[in-house]
């Protein structure tokens, strides 16, 4: 019998697939090296240049360039490049750290509302329905006030107030792969609904959820920099909201001290909205086909 | 004998891949007169849609395009044509119906408004006339109490209902031809049975020449006047219907008709094992050899068969392009 | 011969939500009672909305049932609850429709086929690899292919995997719930042959589920007729195909279209589209497409009444 072989005998996952569709945009490769280097910076950068950033090294508000300080001194005269290089960390923490947050509370609501039906969904959803229709920052600014404004309280009040989409998202691919055979399959294979929930439908239903999350530390990172500029920060760390904020009153002055910051966290965020996109259209099996 | 209504002379359609063009469509040529039924069957991806396409000139933009070969519609080259030539063509000489019923239709629109709609384009009827004709239309496609259904939504109809209005809006502008590609492969078999036999009403009462794109060889059997087997871009076997069906002169078109189970006139205890084709239509980049592309498939094959294309043999109407045809 | 299968009254409905605490019921299955035996094959056929598959996956406990008996090897399969389920379905598995949904993209061939053996079969550890390779040969499948994925597999390999699955726990019955619909032709031919094939040499036992009756009648020992939920015929392969009683199975037929011509003269349409089946009529539920319709056939609903040994129909003028 005369065989047609068209199937390449290397077995190709469906990650390396859309790492390569990934590696195609350049977009998305630029804003992942951008994203990157500054990650590098956070890790590495307070080694590389040393000297403790609340020290008062010049006379304040000193702008760029002078007497070798690259982005001149803040309000405190201190060096605002050492600021921004520990203010990378803080800010990438609690970016990534709230996501983190937002993502557990998300995939578990949703997952459990969009697999059992009845009431399970319906309180879950409610619960969902809640959170969503609070003011988002005066909810968090309570909770801030209320326990205080430590980054642990900051980052988790953050994933408190942005889990709702998360949740709806992750229900809705669950509703959606629920359905699909081979979930059906699984069931008349005796799969226990444990393991249908979390290694049958959840790593189906991820696509979609990693892009948000990817672009929820963004959102994170410009939270936490609305609520620093509000005072509503840890004073004793240095994010770049906080810089932003401390240096506030004297931005018609020295607006490099409110600019500089500000530009880090406008890259930043958008170097993590090109790999958000760039994860979309690599996830997306439909665009896979090309 | 008069001219032929629709002529394809070697046409040739290139679909541009990553690893460079692909012919889907290689060397075809056929000719439809006017008021009769020619069937193009085949499996999927053997180019019977992309035909169509290419007749209705929607061929999906920088991806296929016609690299050599004429369609001639009433003695104008198709091929040559721009958009806005096209454009009057298309859904009023020309119209298609799709597989699909439910997609093919918008949702927010009534039925009646999405057939007048066609009609005051086309024809350039007044808003009143357009809804009355409408109405004549549903009734023509069979639609009961059609001065009612006029007013339905597409989701208030069944998938049959939604056919039936997609054939009225193709027949709104009286087309010389109307393409169907898989009509009923989404319908019920005794919906199709309906459809069918509309279909078949229509191209005798108004002489509608018919391209029925099936994988069906009953539905050709019953449908068609004259069929066109394609495989891989490329006419494996055509003509009248009876000696093709009767008498395959392509080992194609002889599996495709054994591998289907049918049902006979007559069942009997006995029930042998199906006839089977092996493999699968090759992938597209192997689509222009110089060679037969079912010879991979084909038990007959040797080496002639995998290094040249094979010419096409006549045999009264039919024509094989096999180079075992007098074999078979 | 004794029946593997035995279905009694089998009931199925959903409820269907219409605006606030208004709850219709719709029964996509109603009270239909049918047998399979061992090693043979049953089809049942009908168009959409007719019950076939909700019938069958209520058999495999896959949908929720409201009502009857279904007899399994001897055991009351609707009656197990919990962890008893899930161990005995491995008893019954299902081959799906569709190729591309039905096998999880995230995963090997090999893992694919060997979920059912992990979560509910009896053979030991150690000899789960050896199985799998086993049913990847029997399914005609190459053992390199046992690592790729799904999406680098052709439909009708993709099947392949899917009967490969549904042989994983040597199951008593076998639902193939439309299993070649989604397939080309000429896949279709080799995916029936494999199923023939393995059903003579397993002894296996199939609840086919088709709309095609080409494909039933190459396939079926016996065949039940549904429209609208309710079994209409249901007769042995021959009487059924050659002798149909019910207006509703002889449409059925002859609707289609075959390259056999002699079949396609006196052809009975059936003119319409099947009623709402939240307001199903009294009576008999085909009385308003059938061609042979009389005043009676609106008042009672007619019962599956026996014409000869293996042939029943519910039509009061069978």
């Amino acid at each position: 019998m005369t065989q047609i072989d068209d199937t390449p005998a290397k077995a190709r996952s469906p990650f390396s697939e859309a790492f390569e569709m990934f590696r195609r945009n350049h977009a998305a490769v630029i804003g992942l090296v951008i994203l990157l280097t500054i990650i590098i910076i956070a890790l590495i950068g307070p080694m590389l240049y040393p000297g403790d950033p609340f020290d008062m090294v010049w006379v304040p508000l000193s702008p760029p360039g002078e007497e070798g300080y690259l982005f001149g001194t803040d309000y405190l005269g201190r060096d605002m490049l050492s600021l921004l290089i520990h203010g990378a960390k803080v800010s990438l923490t609690v970016g990534v750290s709230a996501a983190f947050v937002t993502v557990i509370i998300g995939i578990t609501v949703g997952a459990l509302a969009g697999f059992y039906r009845g009431w399970v969904e319906e309180a879950l959803m409610r619960l969902t329905e809640f959170f969503q229709v609070l003011p988002t920052l005066l909810f968090s600014m309570v909770i801030v006030s209320l326990f205080g404004a430590s980054l642990p309280m900051i980052t988790l009040a953050i994933g408190l107030v942005s889990w709702p989409a998360v949740a709806r998202i992750t229900r809705a691919e669950f509703m959606r792969i629920r359905e699909l055979e081979y979930v059906t399959a699984a069931r008349a294979g005796g799969v226990k609904n444990n393991k249908l929930i979390f290694s049958v439908i959840l790593p189906n239903a991820l696509p979609p959820i990693i892009v948000q999350a990817a672009l929820m530390v963004g959102s994170a990172i410009l939270f936490e920099a609305g609520l620093s500029f509000l005072g509503l920060t840890d004073p004793n760390v240095a994010s770049w909201g906080q810089i932003i904020g401390s240096n506030r009153e004297y931005i018609l002055d020295a607006s490099f001290a409110v600019t500089v910051p500000g530009v880090a966290i406008f890259i930043t965020v958008m170097a993590i909205s090109l790999v958000g996109d760039g994860l979309n259209d690599a996830l997306n099996p439909k665009l896979r086909q090309r | 004998m008069t001219e032929p209504l629709l002529k394809i002379e070697n046409l040739r359609i290139e679909l541009a891949l990553r690893s460079g063009q692909a012919p889907v469509i290689d060397d075809l040529s056929l000719e439809l007169n006017a008021g009769e039924t020619l069937s193009f069957v085949g499996e999927s991806g053997c180019g019977k849609s992309m035909t169509a396409l290419a007749i209705m000139g929607l061929l999906p933009e920088k991806v296929g395009s016609i690299a050599s070969g004429r369609i001639l519609f009433d003695g104008r080259d198709m091929a040559q044509m721009n958009d806005t030539e096209l454009r009057a063509i298309r859904g009023n000489e020309i119209s298609m119906i799709f597989q699909e019923p439910m997609t093919s239709l918008n949702p927010v629109y009534t039925v009646g408004e999405q057939i007048a709609e066609v009609l005051r384009r086309h024809k350039g009827m007044n808003k009143r006339d357009a809804w009355a004709r409408a109405i004549e239309l549903l009734d023509a496609v069979r639609i009961p109490n059609a001065k009612s259904r006029v007013s339905a939504y597409p989701h208030q109809m069944s998938g049959g209902q939604r056919q039936r209005v997609m054939i009225a809006i193709a027949l709104a502008c009286e087309p010389k031809i109307l393409i169907a590609d898989e009509p009923t492969t989404a319908l019920d078999v005794t919906v199709q049975a309906q459809i069918f036999d509309l279909l078949r009403d229509l191209g005798r009462d108004t002489g509608t020449a018919v391209i029925l794109i099936t994988h069906d060889m009953g539905a050709v059997a019953e449908m068609a006047d004259r069929m066109v087997v394609m495989y891989a871009g490329r006419k494996a076997e055509y003509g009248p219907v009876s000696p093709v069906i009767n008498h395959p002169r392509h080992p194609y078109t002889k599996g495709l008709i054994s591998c289907v189970p049918h049902l006979l006139a007559e069942l009997t205890e006995e029930r042998p094992d199906l006839t089977e084709v092996p493999g699968i239509v090759p992938a597209l980049a192997s689509f222009g050899t110089d060679a037969c592309l079912f010879a991979s498939r084909c038990d007959l094959a040797d080496d002639k068969c995998r290094s040249q294309r094979p010419p096409e043999v006549a045999f009264g109407d039919q024509h094989s392009a096999c180079w075992k045809a007098d074999q078979i | 011969m004794s029946a593997l299968l035995d279905v009694e009254n089998l009931s199925i409905r959903f409820p269907i939500k219409r605006g606030w605490g208004k709850t219709s019921w719709l029964y996509a299955v109603d009270d239909v009672s049918f047998q399979v035996n061992r090693g043979e094959t049953l089809s049942i056929v009908g168009e959409s909305g007719s019950g076939k598959t909700t019938a069958a996956l209520g058999v495999a406990r896959l949908v929720p049932n409201s009502g009857g008996k279904v007899d399994l090897a001897g055991e009351d399969f609707l009656a197990l609850e919990a962890e008893d389920l899930r161990k005995a379905r491995a008893k019954v598995q299902v081959i799906f429709q569709d190729p591309y949904s039905s096998l999880n993209p995230r995963l090997r061939a090999e893992a694919i086929v060997r979920e059912p053996m992990d979560s509910i079969g009896t053979l030991p550890v150690a000899e789960r690899a050896g199985r799998v390779a086993e049913l990847f040969e029997q399914v005609g499948l190459r053992p390199e292919q046992m690592k790729l994925f799904p999406h680098q597999f052709s439909g009708g390999q993709r099947q392949r995997i899917g009967i490969a699955r549904a042989l994983a726990t040597n199951p008593e019955l076998i639902i193939c719930d439309e299993a070649v619909s989604a397939l080309d032709v000429a896949v279709q031919a080799q995916i029936l042959n494999l199923l023939r094939r393995l059903q003579r040499d397993l002894g296996l036992t199939y609840l086919f589920i088709s709309h095609d009756l080409g494909v039933v009648q190459h396939m079926s020992d016996h065949i039940a007729v549904m429209y609208m939920g309710k079994i209409v015929e249901y007769a042995d392969r021959l009487s059924l195909f050659n002798d149909p009683r019910h207006p509703y199975t002889k449409a059925l037929l002859s609707a289609v279209p075959s390259v056999d011509q002699s079949r396609n003269v006196d052809r009975l349409l059936i003119p319409g589209d099947p009623p709402d089946p939240l307001n199903p009529p009294e009576g008999c539920r085909f009385a308003s497409r059938c061609p042979f319709v009389e005043d009676a056939c609106r008042v009672d609903q007619p019962q599956l009444n026996a014409v000869t040994d293996q042939h029943k129909v519910a039509c009061i003028k069978a």
